[in-house]
């Protein structure tokens, strides 16, 4: 034992056998291969750790998903505009072809008149 | 206990300043004693192990804020030890939704051989869990009690008293294996 004062009085006797079994219930691994791998376990951890922290930091693989993702949305976007501008395009084509002229008769279908407004009509001639 | 080479201070501050390798070396000169201090608050290795890697982890993290003229290896082992208690108290809440049997431990315990240690080590289990780490500190590691104090943030009186009644609950334990064999 390190300190004295763990040696005074009898309730802080030390008991040789009982530090034996403590001693090899608690034994850290001897194996020295044991703690080269936790050193690696931790330092690879500390890694991972500090990439999530840097959220711009990508890895290469997630740099090609991203890139294929921006050259579709690319291709996406360009063939909607395309298509947009040719709808357009052939609206204006019809809107001008199409236009009815002025003799062209317009009709206005009217609906049914209700009972009072007939009454009322019927009253006044009108 | 001298936890502090020449030139741990060096490491300490190439750590501070972003080399790894040092901070490595100082995970290579301390993660035995940290895994002690674990192993004294947990019950088993691989919350012990889990412990070690989670207080590595904060320290270096943590790192810059470390004044490099204090002792590294107390400073690492409040943080081991604070981190071994979130694993016990993480460990209560899974064990109270598991059935006991799917617990296990891959990691084969070499006190298992007799059936005196392994009664001791159920014994060191059912200790309340400051006692525990007191004796483990004390008696299997070197530790003074004012070293104790410090690390579990309890008076020195109170880790001597802890130190006590652990012996006695064990040396209980050791005469009745002892009387029956």
């Amino acid at each position: 034992m390190s300190d004295a004062e763990g040696m005074r009085g009898p309730a802080l006797v030390r008991d040789d056998e009982l530090t034996h079994h403590l001693r090899a219930i608690v034994a850290p691994p001897a194996d020295p291969g044991y703690w080269d791998a936790l050193e690696r376990r931790i330092m690879a951890r500390i890694e991972r750790g500090q990439d999530e922290g840097r959220w711009w930091v990508l890895s290469p693989r997630a740099y090609q998903i991203g890139l294929v993702a921006a050259g579709l949305t690319l291709i996406l976007a360009g063939s909607v505009y395309l298509r947009s501008r040719a709808v357009d395009a052939r609206m204006a084509y019809e809107s001008v072809i199409e236009t009815p002229g002025v003799d062209t008769p317009v009709f206005a279908r009217r609906g049914p008149l209700d009972e009072r407004r007939a009454t009322l009509r019927a009253a006044t001639g009108h | 206990m001298t936890d502090r080479p020449a030139d741990e201070r060096d490491l300490v501050l190439a750590a501070q300043r972003g080399r790894q390798e040092a901070f490595s070396e100082l995970v290579r000169r301390h993660q035995r004693r940290a895994y002690v201090v674990a192993r004294s608050i947990v019950v088993n290795h691989e919350d012990a192990e889990d412990a070690v890697q989670e207080a590595f982890l904060h320290a270096y993290k943590a790192i810059d804020r470390f004044l490099p003229d204090q002792a590294f290896g107390a400073w690492l082992h409040r943080i081991v030890a604070n981190a071994a208690l979130d694993v016990t108290r993480r460990r209560k809440v899974r064990d109270a939704d598991e059935l006991p049997e799917t617990v296990s431990s891959p990691f084969r315990d070499p006190a298992e051989a007799g059936e005196l240690r392994q009664r001791l080590r159920e014994a060191l289990e059912t200790l309340p869990a400051r006692q525990r780490s007191v004796i483990v500190l004390h008696d299997v590691e070197g530790f003074k009690h004012a070293e104790i104090g410090k690390l579990l943030d309890i008076p020195e009186g109170t880790a001597r008293s802890d130190l006590h009644y652990a012996r006695a609950q064990l040396r209980r334990v050791l005469g009745d294996v002892r009387s029956g064999l």
